[in-house]
């Protein structure tokens, strides 16, 4: 039995063990595989970055190169045909927009062990996701 | 000459003549006292009283050395307290002669020190330079053949891991490193100097490229490769990722790696807002107000503007801003260099003696061993300041470089202080020592007017020649802060996350404006500050990491002379 019978679940991939890990949660959760949605967010690049001073990068450039590393990651970890989206942006916002988009019926996000100091300085994706989700967020502890 | 740095007095930031000796730009008096109004003088004292005395306290520590190790006897000094400010005439005070280094006012009973001050940054970044050289076996000089043909794009391949190419590294990381230093510091340093600071500049400049080529391979070593095939580094990254690989084992060696990561992380952010943004606005300001007027009377309308032009791209994004001001450096390095060619040209006979000047300069002063020392530490401060070697901010810009070889980058990024330092400051201090505008214009070095200087050096050949000058000046500060407001976003974003990174990007525009109203004096100790202070966590990284370059270096030394690595073009 499912607990949530045809409803799109969304996984956030930051190619960390801990988001792969996620992923085979999600599954077990989800009704079917074609039912998970991954998302990648890359950050925004800075216009003064080398690599964009000298137009040697672009967006598609690394939406392809991501798409394929994410690919190939998945292949060998036994997770094919699995949809891919590759966003640009702030991930917390961006996993929580796309979410809304599918209309999700659950993220599935895993929490990154982080120092009390980083925490507070930096902050955790999944937290932000858990603010700004329309729908219910399951946090995998590390 | 009289080679007198009071920086090096305890009251530092009591009298004037600190400024002086950091080479900054002035016009300082001009605008608080004449021209600026009650709200900018009330933030130029806060910044300086709050901020940079504080600082320059523990960041230029001098173990005291005006107090003891002693210069020339000068005529006159004024008292540091600055409420006193009397003239202590030592002839009237000590007719027998026996005057003593640390003077006591006669009026306020205050201590003068003055002796000279050797700060300990100035000291690892020197020693840091020279265990480089030995250590890596003189790289800076039997590399730099392999470095043009590198450069010139002879080993490029396109397929591999990075962003750029390695010239196009080198010129992103040259638009950050040549800016007013290379124009208004080695003018203020042959000023107060003489012309033998020059000779301690270049030498710097020299030593200096092993500390690049050092930190720049680590740079490379542990840059951080994402999937999306964009990569990130410098020093916040292999001090942390390094020291952990250099002792696995240890949690006491990890946690300096990240220590000193976090350190050099926060003197970045602060280098950037100081020698990368309001070191550029004030000096080129100070330039350009010669032939436009109007910025007299209202200087901060300049730094509101230049604030308007880093911030479309910063904030608004737009890159081809950005993209054209770096890619234009390469040739105002050779408009500037042709520049200055031409004026010593037009002084053919004297270039034979400026050298000597610089030669006789660096080592024979009336001042004595303390007079050398001076001379010395202006020199290798402002070459520091300059390039950055030992300093590690241009090792963000070279993590980007596409290679398989992080010495290849490291030779690459060598050739930087040379072509900053012993190329493009050596060209300055020539223009300077063959016009004599120096010794023309003492007011100006007085009042650290070192851009202006500058300026008067193109004047004699014609009246229109500055304004070729003004053009590279306000492009050179340009192109400077755009690039440094990329290292400075990147260990921003190294604490806080690039989520924030808004909130850097405003403060950085808060500090282009400072530029306009904050003295330079205070600006340029700051600037100081952050930049010199940077290599502390810097070079005690690489120095302990130096074993695992040197295999790296040996390594791919080898394979270089056996003929296994052939050139793209033979293939």
């Amino acid at each position: 039995m499912h607990w949530l019978p045809r409803k799109t679940v969304v996984v956030p991939i930051d190619f960390s063990d801990d988001a792969f890990a996620a992923l085979e949660t999600a599954g077990e959760l989800a009704a079917d595989r074609t039912d998970l949605h991954i998302v990648h967010v890359l950050p925004l690049m800075e216009p003064t970055d080398p690599g964009i001073i000298w137009a040697t990068v672009d967006d598609e450039s690394r939406r392809e190169n991501a798409s394929e590393a994410l690919h190939k990651e998945l292949a060998d970890r036994g997770f094919d045909g699995i949809e891919v989206v590759i966003r640009f942006g702030d991930p917390g916002h961006e996993i929580a927009t796309y979410a809304k988009e599918t209309k999700a019926g659950l993220v599935v996000v895993s929490s990154h062990g982080q120092t009390a100091l980083r925490h507070l300085l930096i902050g955790s994706v999944a937290e932000r996701v858990v603010r700004l989700a329309h729908c219910p967020v399951l946090v995998l502890k590390q | 000459m009289l080679v007198w740095l009071p920086a090096m007095a305890p009251c530092q930031e009591d009298n004037q003549a600190p400024a002086a000796e950091q080479g900054l730009e002035a016009g300082s008096e001009d605008k608080t006292a004449d021209e600026a109004s009650d709200w900018q003088t009330d933030i130029d004292v806060f910044f300086g009283k709050y901020l940079v005395a504080p600082m320059a306290k523990v960041l230029f520590f001098d173990f005291w050395s005006p107090r003891w190790l002693r210069t020339e006897i000068l005529d006159e000094v004024v008292c540091s307290n600055e409420k006193c400010g009397r003239k202590i005439v030592t002839a009237e005070e000590w007719p027998e002669g026996d005057v003593p280094i640390v003077l006591v006012c006669p009026e306020c009973q205050s201590e003068t020190a003055t002796g000279i001050s050797v700060p300990l940054v100035v000291v690892w970044l020197f020693v840091g330079a020279v265990f480089f050289t030995l250590r890596m076996g003189f790289i800076n000089v039997r590399s730099f053949l392999h470095g043009v043909r590198l450069i010139r794009g002879d080993y490029d391949d396109p397929e591999e891991t990075g962003e750029v190419s390695h010239f196009q590294a080198l010129a992103s990381a040259l638009s950050a490193t040549i800016g007013l230093g290379n124009i208004a510091g080695v003018a203020i340093a042959v000023g107060l100097g003489g012309p033998g600071a020059v000779f301690w500049m270049v030498l710097a400049g020299v030593i200096g490229m092993s500390s690049k080529f050092a930190e720049c391979t680590l740079s490379q070593m542990y840059r951080k490769v994402s999937p999306d095939g964009t990569v990130s580094g410098g020093p916040m990254h292999y001090l942390h990722a390094g020291l952990k690989d250099l002792r696995p084992d240890s949690a006491w060696v990890g946690s300096l790696g990240r220590i000193l990561a976090v350190v050099f992380a926060v003197l970045c952010v602060g280098a950037s807002f100081g020698g990368g943004c309001a070191f550029q606005v004030v000096q080129s300001l100070n330039a350009v107000r010669e032939g436009v007027p109007v910025l007299d009377d209202y200087p901060w309308a300049y730094g509101l503007i230049m604030a308007f032009m880093v911030g479309i791209v910063i904030i608004g994004g737009i890159r081809r801003i950005a993209a054209t001001a770096e890619k234009i450096v390469p040739l105002m390095c050779c408009v500037y260099v042709v520049t200055t060619i031409y004026i010593l040209l037009t002084h053919f006979s004297l270039i034979g003696w400026a050298f000597g000047q610089i030669f006789e300069g660096a080592f024979t002063p009336e001042a004595g061993l303390g007079g050398i020392l001076g001379v010395m530490v202006l020199g290798m401060k402002r070459a520091a300041f300059s390039n950055e070697a030992g300093v590690g901010s241009a090792a963000i810009a070279h993590a980007a470089a596409k290679t398989e070889e992080p010495i290849r980058e490291g030779i690459v990024a060598s050739l930087g202080p040379f072509i900053d330092t012993v190329v493009i400051c050596t060209m300055t201090g020539l223009a300077i020592i063959v016009t004599d505008v120096h010794n023309l214009h003492p007011e100006m070095v007085a009042k650290n007017e070192g851009a202006a200087l500058t300026v008067e050096a193109f004047r004699t050949v014609g009246d229109w020649f500055p304004y070729i000058l003004y053009v590279a000046v306000v492009l050179f500060a340009y192109s400077t802060m755009i690039s440094w407001s990329y290292y400075g976003e990147r260990c921003w974003s190294h604490l806080f996350g690039a989520r924030t990174s808004l909130v850097y990007k405003l403060i950085f525009l808060v500090f282009v404006v400072l530029g306009s109203i904050v003295t330079a004096r205070n600006i340029l100790e700051f600037s100081d500050l952050m930049i010199l202070a940077m290599a502390f966590p810097n070079i005690l990284g690489v120095a302990l990491l130096s074993g695992k370059i040197r295999e790296r270096l040996d390594d791919y030394w080898k394979r270089y002379k056996s003929g296994e690595m052939e050139p793209n073009r033979n293939r």
